[in-house]
């Protein structure tokens, strides 16, 4: 992943040898191999963005005659306190998301990184990736019946523990938290391969000189591994907070109306139901780009970032 | 399952004392990992028990007694061979179609010159921060428009373009050494000779990471199938799983047969491709 980030600037840079075969070669061949990924993009891509920009401009239903609304679906945003819940609880979300994954990414990565073991290695590496590979809809629909109320998995073991459990996805305190916690658990995976192969960057060379010089495993992890590892770490917190940002599949499926008094109603959730269900499109176009303007603010924000204090 | 623990720990013994820490971090992960794939081997089980007997408390391990008519109850429910040919037919042709057209730009971006180069390849790496909510409206009233609105094509057409897979294809054409095709081109070969004879070849681990990723997202994918198809026999496997649940007096047992054979043909997929699946997630990582 060091290599990554690397990679990722010189992309917009042009090569600094450009390619001496190609003197002959004529302009046509480049546009006949690119013309079918253009093409496609400029439809379903470049184009559908500026539509979008477009129907945030105006009021339609799909079925009768668009009315231009100037900047009107955008100053109802303001004053639409369904969007504000959603942000707010999407906010939380990608927050737990964020905490909950890093720390036991990184966490489970040093552990199995210890391991010396290779048959308990590979079953702990495995069983962890295992739920990512699943799709939401399967995972949702099990974890329904693993914290059901009367015969769930966990609640009957929880109960054997002593716990009493909450109606989860009914008790509007709970219902966001339980799609939190199943989150992490379909998710986790993909983090800790991240932080894995991360932490196998590390140079053994370093890790051995701290430890000749004395240092300890808890200095040794705060002053040679961790910093060897924030690109790592950063781009992690990058990619689990946009994915976390964009969160619907579990939602929709498990809560299809947005939760008990809309608590898990989240952005993109509010801006399917705009859409698809209440066809308001133009609105729903303007909620789209307010999630389009997160993305790129936190893009940005990794650009900038790890120039300023990512370790290269 | 003491065995694997004492494992770790008996080496070190020899070296030095013994070290209780690692005994207790290797039943820590234990732990952690018996209670990750918990619920997935509760699922199963659950699934091969007779109906009578299964979601029993305390939760049974094993399925007794055991059954298959569970899963002979899902075709009843939902048209399920017809919806598994649907998810393969459509993550068959979003898959080979977006690699073939990713190989070919990558192709361009890294080997050819024409004017517009450096921008298109700009204009393309900024739309990675379209997020696919952004452009499904328009794309909606575009499949609409042209009477493609409950058809698959509907889900696979915008997949043929992964601006990802582009990017990746050219960053690691241009690893590869150039000597190596104008070679090939002074001898006289095309550069479609080129491109498939000797930098695709060369490519196997990229490609393959980038087809497995592809293949997944599109097998797994919810929103798309979600939006454009409504009716059963048009559907994917997911969406046709969340229609089961929506309660057409079906029982759970059949419903948990049901997630079983949509999610033990994906895990054992990943278990025999489990190193090219991290190798993908970690290449993945390159996105930003």
């Amino acid at each position: 992943m060091t290599i990554s980030l690397t990679r990722r600037r010189t992309a917009s840079r042009p090569p600094a040898v450009q390619p001496s075969g190609s003197a002959g070669s004529r302009q046509w061949v480049g546009y006949a191999f690119l013309s079918p990924a253009l093409l496609l993009f400029v439809v379903f891509v470049a184009g559908p963005f500026v539509a979008a920009i477009v129907l945030s401009l105006y009021r339609w239903d799909m079925l009768t005659p668009a009315q231009f609304a100037g900047f009107g679906n955008f100053t109802a945003m303001f004053g639409d306190p369904l969007l504000y819940r959603s942000l707010a609880n999407t906010f939380v979300f990608a927050s737990a998301s964020l905490i909950t994954h890093l720390v036991g990414g990184l966490l489970l990565a040093l552990g199995v990184n210890r391991l010396k073991n290779k048959v308990l290695s590979y079953f702990v590496r495995t069983s962890l990736f295992f739920p990512f590979v699943i799709s939401w809809a399967a995972v949702a629909l099990l974890w329904k019946y693993v914290l059901d109320p009367s015969f769930g998995l966990l609640t009957y073991y929880l109960g054997r523990l002593g716990v009493d459990t909450p109606n989860w996805f009914n008790d509007p305190s709970w219902a966001l938290p339980s799609i939190i916690g199943i989150d992490f658990w379909h998710t986790i995976g993909f983090t800790f391969v991240i932080m894995l192969a991360g932490l196998q960057t590390v140079p053994n060379t370093l890790l051995e000189a701290a430890r000749l010089d004395g240092a300890n495993a808890r200095q040794t992890l705060w002053h040679v591994t961790i910093p060897m590892m924030s690109p790592t770490i950063f781009f992690a917190a990058v990619i689990t907070f946009l994915g976390a940002f964009q969160i619907f599949d579990p939602i929709q499926i498990i809560t299809p109306q947005g939760g008990p008094d809309n608590s898990t109603m989240s952005v993109v959730m509010y801006l399917y139901q705009k859409g698809f269900q209440s066809f308001q499109v133009g609105y729903a176009s303007a909620v789209s780009l307010l999630v389009f303007a997160v993305m790129m603010v936190v893009t940005l924000l990794q650009f900038w970032g790890s120039r300023r204090w990512v370790h290269q | 399952m003491g065995a694997p623990v004492t494992g770790p720990a008996a080496p070190a013994r020899r070296r030095r004392p013994v070290r209780p820490a690692r005994v207790v971090l290797g039943l820590v992960l234990l732990v952690v990992g018996v209670l990750m794939v918990a619920p997935l081997v509760w699922l199963i089980v659950q699934s091969l028990t007779a109906e009578k007997a299964a979601f029993s408390l305390p939760p049974g391990w094993l399925p007794r007694p055991f059954t298959l008519d569970n899963f002979a109850g899902i075709d009843g429910l939902i048209p399920f061979g017809r919806m598994a040919l649907n998810s393969l037919q459509v993550s068959l042709i979003s898959t080979v179609g977006s690699m073939l057209v990713g190989v070919l730009a990558g192709y361009a971006f890294s080997r050819l010159r024409f004017r517009g180069r450096q921008a298109i390849l700009l204009v393309m790496l900024s739309a990675l921060m379209v997020p696919v909510q952004t452009t499904v409206i328009p794309v909606f009233v575009l499949m609409r428009n042209l009477g493609l609105v409950d058809h698959l094509a509907a889900v696979w057409l915008p997949a043929l373009i992964n601006v990802f897979a582009v990017f990746f294809f050219r960053q690691y054409f241009n690893t590869i050494p150039r000597e190596l095709d104008e070679a090939a081109r002074i001898d006289g070969a095309s550069h479609p000779w080129i491109l498939f004879r000797i930098i695709v070849p060369l490519s196997g681990p990229a490609i393959a990471a980038m087809t497995i990723l592809a293949f997944e997202t599109s097998w797994n994918n919810y929103f798309g199938p979600l939006i454009f198809l409504s009716s059963p026999q048009h559907m994917t496997l997911p969406i046709g799983l969340v229609t089961l649940q929506a309660g057409q007096g079906g029982s759970s047992v059949v419903v948990f047969a049901a997630i079983t054979a949509v999610v033990v043909p994906v895990m054992v997929v990943f278990l025999a491709f489990q190193r090219s699946f991290a190798a993908s997630i970690a290449s993945a990582g390159i996105r930003g």
